[in-house]
């Protein structure tokens, strides 16, 4: 079955994918900042795929990459909730906020929106990111490979 | 009392019911996963216009005015609730592809092995 | 400030679960034999932070756990704005119900699952549904009841469907899905009506600012109907056949304890939460009017069945409903000299009938599974004659049966007098039908009996491996241990649990 577009739309798909991977990953890492973060971005990223899947009808099989990396976000995301609790609090205790180091910075009331705040929020952001991108992309070619509209290459 | 406040709820109640309808009568199983989605839209509309306060700005503190703030619980709701609706979505979505594979067929009459 | 690690524990409980839920998979990666001892240690370490709950609430009493707070035990002004859990009796009565069932389901499908390849995302979808229902238990908050309560949903349909070879399954996954996903709308439906009301959704709040308005009974209505349909009583109950058939054997019994773990949410909203804002004869009528319609429809429905597996899910529907009945029979006479008098001994029935039901259910289901296994069949008509060949499950299903008949010693028999004898207070007529229901229950046991384990020797050279026979063995010593203490668990188990949910008399 032939299910590749034409060339314009390939070719499109093809230069489209590089500004929406990094509205995605421009929306993660403000997640703590602005309406956002690891779900919303990780949902653009993983939009790419699609278009990708849509226009060239054909992905190469990486399903254990993604599997790996959805596995890793997800433990390292409890991993990071389990340094407060590791530290003698609670668990998801922000124990990084205004420590200093990277995400570190203290802030407080209106803001012009510093990104180098938050804690283990944007760390969070992060490896949720990693994990929705590969969560949504496993989905869509699974979904997309079932239906018999996609062409795997080994 | 303005009816223009009531709006969003009525908004929503024409969605669950229209959602509902699709889920009650209709036998394409596709149908039936859209008139679900059809719902969880009407229950993210519901959450989100409860939030609404007259004057109130979104919590967002990048360079905010300096009002009051609502309180975004709802807001987190709904966010969740959309995550999870696509969770579900899918899930359903693979069932139903295969199921075709199974039974050949995607219509709810067809469905019913189970029943003795 | 360091603080202790056994006040920890409720969200280890929760944690370990999900921790070891996302490590399965990688450890799939490398090899079997680490994925197995992941899971298992997974699910041991779950079971030893239950005791250590356990133990921490029956020596220095309940706490609520804040998430995300310096001092998780201390409550400040914000604490009801965060994520909070409840450790208290009735938690430790839930995760003991649901670890013990778990533990024996873990290890038997080690035999039961060893020939199936991608065991991986079998035991990832294992510990999800865990977690779900451990947080659906532990949570006190109705934001975080829903995501446990969607997350127990997809985790448990993709166990349902797990052979997704077989059409049946995927059918029998994707109805439970269609009505869990419309629950689970509605379950925010109302989540909604309470916080449009209150502008909170922590119980202690809502409890403390409910005041019986139209929209409450609404929402309450609402929360009982999506709760009472989890936990398949009639006339919600139209998935539980069909999903405790068509899952894998060994995963059945899980099912079910998805089931008891939403009558528990369902209990502990309705004592704990709403108890202040509505007239209790009205719930408590609704539960006894729900109870006596599963145990009826359940075991009648159960008559016609030739398919084991279908026969013992409607058996455990009937079953859910003995715990609707007592339970209900004991809020209905809230308030007044009845409950002193009788009704708390019909809310002590229906949860020591609760943990009952968890082990014996699960013990008839695993024996079945093995029934299953050697013979590979589930029509009763082509069964027969396994006892001369499988020694042990055919002891193992005799006290299961005997224990879900009701029948002296065994623990079901003690669980159900205190409920026939309360019940009988209230209404003989409701005694009466759970007599009935229980005669027709036996008389069911003996069926299978009959069929799958007399007759001649059909020489089946199908060994079942060692780890289903310890499992189901785990369970029987579990089901001894209830039937020679019963006056101990309902001291030292039940009563608390009823305490922390502020009805004790």
């Amino acid at each position: 079955m032939n299910v590749k577009m034409s060339v314009v739309v390939r070719t499109v798909a093809d230069i489209m994918v590089v500004p929406i991977v990094v509205f995605g990953i421009y929306l993660i890492l403000h997640g703590h900042l602005t309406p956002g973060g690891g779900f919303q971005g990780g949902a653009v990223v993983a939009s790419s795929t699609a278009l990708l899947i849509v226009a060239h009808g054909a992905m190469k099989d990486n399903k254990t990459d993604l599997s790996n990396m959805e596995s890793t976000g997800l433990t390292l995301f409890f991993l990071l909730a389990m340094v407060g609790l590791i530290m003698g609090f609670s668990l998801f205790y922000n124990s990084l906020a205004g420590t200093g180091g990277i995400f570190g910075g203290t802030v407080s009331g209106i803001n012009p929106g510093y990104i180098n705040t938050g804690g283990t929020i944007p760390l969070m952001n992060i490896v949720v990111g990693m994990e929705v991108i590969a969560a949504l992309s496993l989905i869509l070619w699974m979904m997309a490979k079932r239906s018999g509209s996609l062409e795997v290459e080994k | 009392m303005n009816w223009f406040n009531f709006f969003p709820l009525i908004m929503v109640v024409t969605l669950v019911i229209m959602g509902l309808y699709v889920v009650l009568f209709k036998k394409n199983l596709i149908k039936m996963i859209m008139g679900i989605a059809i719902i969880q839209n009407g229950a993210n509309l519901f959450l989100v216009s409860l939030a609404y306060r007259e004057g109130y700005v979104a919590p967002i503190w990048t360079s905010a005015p300096a009002t009051d703030m609502v309180l975004p619980t709802p807001h987190a709701l709904t966010l969740t609730s959309i995550v999870i609706g696509v969770a579900t979505t899918a899930l359903m979505l693979s069932f139903v592809i295969m199921l075709k594979k199974h039974y050949g067929s995607i219509n709810s009459d067809d469905a019913r092995r189970c029943r003795e | 400030m360091n603080v202790d690690l056994l006040l920890q524990s409720p969200v280890f409980i929760l944690g370990i679960p999900l921790l070891f839920a996302f490590l399965t998979p990688l450890a799939d990666k490398v090899s079997k034999e680490l994925r197995n001892a992941v899971f298992i240690i997974g699910l041991l370490l779950t079971a030893l932070f239950v005791s250590l709950m356990a133990y921490e609430v029956y020596t220095i009493g309940s706490w609520t756990y804040v998430f995300g707070a310096e001092d998780p035990t201390a409550i400040t002004d914000v604490s009801f704005f965060r994520i909070t859990f409840l450790a208290d009796g009735f938690a430790v009565l839930a995760t003991l119900t649901i670890i013990i069932t778990a533990v024996g389901v873990g290890i038997y499908s080690f035999g039961n699952m060893k020939d199936f390849d991608d065991l991986g995302k079998f035991y990832t979808l294992f510990l999800l549904t865990l977690a779900g229902v451990m947080g659906m238990v532990l949570t006190s908050d109705l934001f975080n009841l829903f995501v446990w309560f969607e997350v127990t949903s997809i985790a448990s349909c993709g166990l349902i469907a797990y052979h997704n070879e077989r059409g049946e399954s995927v059918e029998a996954a994707l109805k439970y899905m269609i009505i869990s996903v419309i629950a689970g709308l509605l379950l925010l439906f109302s989540i909604g009506f309470f916080y449009g009301e209150y502008g909170v959704l922590n119980y202690f709040l809502i409890r403390d600012s409910m005041d019986g308005a139209f929209i409450d009974i609404l929402a309450i209505g609402l929360v009982m109907v999506i709760l009472s349909m989890k936990a398949s009583s009639v006339p919600m109950h139209m998935w539980a056949p069909d999903a405790y058939s068509e899952a894998p054997d060994s995963i059945t019994p899980f099912i079910a304890i998805t089931s008891l773990g939403s009558l528990f949410v369902l209990f502990r909203l309705i004592f704990f939460v709403f108890r202040g804002a509505v007239e209790p004869s009205s719930i408590g009528n609704l539960l006894i009017i729900l109870g006596v319609l599963s145990m009826f429809v359940g075991v009648s429905m159960a008559l016609k069945q030739s398919d084991v597996k279908r026969l013992i899910a409607y058996l455990s529907v009937s079953q859910i409903g003995y715990m609707m009945m007592a339970v209900g029979v004991g809020f209905a006479t809230l308030g007044t000299a009845d409950y002193g008098a009788f009704g708390v001994n019909a809310v002590e029935g229906g949860f020591f009938h609760m943990i009952n039901d968890g082990v014996y259910k699960a013990l008839l289901f695993l024996s079945v599974g093995g029934i299953i296994y050697a013979a590979d069949t589930r029509d009763l008509n082509r069964l027969g004659g396994l006892a001369h060949s499988m020694p042990f499950t055919t002891f193992f299903f005799i006290i299961g049966g005997l224990s879900i008949a009701g029948i002296p010693p065994l623990s079901g028999f003690s669980s159900k007098l205190l409920i026939y004898k309360s019940v009988y207070l209230y209404n003989p007529v409701l005694a009466i039908i759970a007599l009935v229901v229980s005669i027709v229950t036996l008389a069911l046991i003996g069926k299978i009996f009959f069929n799958a384990f007399l007759g001649p020797d059909q020489k089946i050279g199908m060994k079942i491996p060692r780890s289903m026979i310890l499992s189901m063995g785990v369970l029987t010593v579990i089901i001894v241990i209830f039937s020679l203490f019963p006056n101990y668990v309902v001291s030292e188990i039940i009563a608390p649990a009823i305490e922390a949910l502020g009805v004790a008399v």
